[in-house]
């Protein structure tokens, strides 16, 4: 049973050509000399030619067109798919990110608007300048009038202390006026005069008062008093306040006229400075009681020309202090114009 | 496109095409490409399948998915067997997928499908030997369709055996790669196919 079962296959292997030559001679041999295998073979080759005469089925009409369009179809929907997923959301970042630009530079423009309306073309200038070049940034100093000196312990140490750590001018100049846009405008225009108005490092303007702080040499604060001279008619009171080596404290000038400004700021040395401040103090609060008014009437002598003498240095010791401590020709000034 | 293709094609006769090529073009987004390999082996495919499953409409469904897959995965192709094999790979597993599926579709008597002068004659033929050549006999459509519902008798795996070897004239080498067995499965299967199929047909005209 076993054999027919393998003879079958190789007739069958024979019939469809799959047999090497020795085999298929075998099995040709076979079939020639065995009646039952050739039985076999002539019924599967009738098989065979009945099932090789069935004619072949052909594809629907439109198959192609068919098979194409669900292609395309297929083809269109991964498109609009990968559209939603990568395109879509790409699209909308971009569209969020240019929304954003556009909101900042809006806000940048109207900024810029704001600015010009609001702040004065002077501070915006120095706002601008001082962006541009931090490094030529001026140091407000009468917030700490002696800030670079050292303490007094540490000074005791130093050789020559005067010399490494000359005391600067600190002046407050402070003028109350009945016109105080025109006083405004005159001082602005001694700063531009004198050269000074890049020096200046504040302008707070408030309502009713303007505050101009300036750092400079002692010449230039000597040559901008000088100019400030024609203000005084315009003030109805000035006060001037000299710094002295201790922070916060100043000798205050009443009255100060600006001769006596000029003259105290003129002065060659801290102590020489101190000193000519005080005695004006003195008589400026004395006219203010008119007891000197009074005289200086009868002697028909404006309280203008009254200056106290200079001091007479006669020791050599003072001259050497005096000379010490020269101020090295730093100078920080504030000028607050007030408006009654 | 499509009937330019076609006019072509008739019109040259059995033409040599370079089916490398037109796989490599098919598979970069060519549709004549993809047309001209659908023309060339959508008759075989439907009939393969049409002889396994047995139903035109469904041989038809299943060929357009069998051709739209195997053009899908061209990116996946590469190219160990030919393109046919490959094809009609996708085409049988797609078929016997179906038929499992449809497994419960009970199929009708063949007696009640062919007169007595179609079983007489088919007796002659295969049982009695007094005809030699079928062609005549095979082209009743009776006897067309006492074979086919003789093949849908038989075990789905020996029914694409037989049909790729005795209808679609595939070798055994070929045989065993689309439906990925070995060919001494290969040659048993189309033994006892052949022999269960002879025997349903036998069994049938008696």
């Amino acid at each position: 049973m076993k054999d027919m079962e393998l003879i079958e296959e190789l007739l069958n292997s024979y019939i469809d050509g799959e047999l090497d030559e020795r085999k298929a001679n075998e099995v040709k041999r076979l079939i020639d000399n065995d009646m039952q295998v050739r039985d076999a073979f002539d019924s599967l080759s009738r098989y065979k030619k009945l099932m090789a005469s069935v004619s072949p089925a052909a594809a629907p009409e439109a198959f192609c067109e068919s098979v194409a369009g669900r292609l395309e179809r297929q083809i269109l929907l991964e498109d609009t798919s990968g559209y939603h997923h990568h395109a879509g959301s790409r699209h909308l970042v971009i569209r969020r990110l240019m929304t954003a630009a556009a909101i900042i530079v809006l806000m940048a423009v109207l900024s810029v608007i704001v600015l010009d309306v609001v702040v004065p073309k002077s501070s915006r200038d120095k706002f601008v300048n001082n962006t541009l070049n931090k490094k030529q940034k001026l140091q407000v100093l009468y917030e700490k009038p002696f800030a670079d000196v050292k303490p007094a312990e540490e000074a005791v140490v130093a050789v020559v202390p005067q010399k490494s750590s000359p005391v600067p001018i600190v002046a407050k100049l402070t003028l109350v006026t009945d016109s105080p846009v025109e006083t405004d405008w005159l001082v602005g225009k001694a700063l531009m005069n004198t050269g000074l108005f890049d020096k200046t490092v504040e302008i707070d303007r408030k309502t009713g008062s303007v505050k101009y702080v300036l750092n400079c040499g002692r010449d230039s604060l000597v040559s901008l008093l000088g100019e400030l001279s024609f203000i005084w008619p315009k003030c109805t009171d000035a006060k001037l306040q000299i710094g002295t080596e201790q922070p916060g404290q100043y000798v205050t000038v009443n009255n100060v006229t600006s001769q006596q400004a000029l003259e105290i700021c003129k002065a060659d040395s801290y102590g020489q400075r101190i000193r000519i401040a005080n005695d004006i103090a003195v008589i400026n609060n004395a006219a203010a009681a008119d007891v000197l008014a009074t005289y200086f009437a009868k002697q028909n002598t404006g309280s203008d020309l009254l200056m106290p003498e200079k001091p007479v240095l006669t020791s050599p010791e003072k001259t050497q202090q005096s000379t010490s401590d020269n101020s090295g020709g730093k100078a920080n000034l504030t000028i607050m114009v007030i408006g009654r | 496109m499509v009937k330019f293709i076609q006019e072509q094609l008739k019109t040259a006769g059995n033409i040599s095409i370079d089916e490398a090529s037109l796989v490599a073009q098919a598979r970069a987004g060519n549709m004549a490409s993809v047309e001209k390999l659908i023309l060339k082996y959508q008759d075989r495919v439907y009939n393969t399948i049409l002889k396994i499953c047995g139903n035109e409409a469904d041989a038809a469904e299943l060929a357009q998915d069998a051709f739209v897959r195997a053009i899908q995965g061209l990116k996946d192709f590469r190219g160990q067997s030919s393109f046919y094999t490959w094809l009609f790979r996708i085409a049988v597993n797609l078929t016997f997928n179906f038929c499992k599926k449809n497994s419960k579709v009970s199929f009708q008597s063949l007696q009640e499908e062919t007169d007595e002068e179609t079983n007489r004659q088919l007796k002659y033929y295969l049982i009695d030997k007094n005809i030699q050549e079928p062609s005549e006999l095979a082209s009743k459509k009776e006897v067309q369709g006492l074979i086919l519902k003789a093949l849908e008798k038989l075990d789905p795996q020996q029914r694409a055996v037989v049909v790729l070897r005795d209808i679609e004239q595939m070798s055994y080498n070929e045989i065993a790669e689309t439906l990925d067995m070995e060919i001494g499965t290969v040659k048993s299967r189309i033994t006892r196919g052949r022999r269960n199929l002879r025997e349903i047909l036998e069994a049938a005209i008696q």
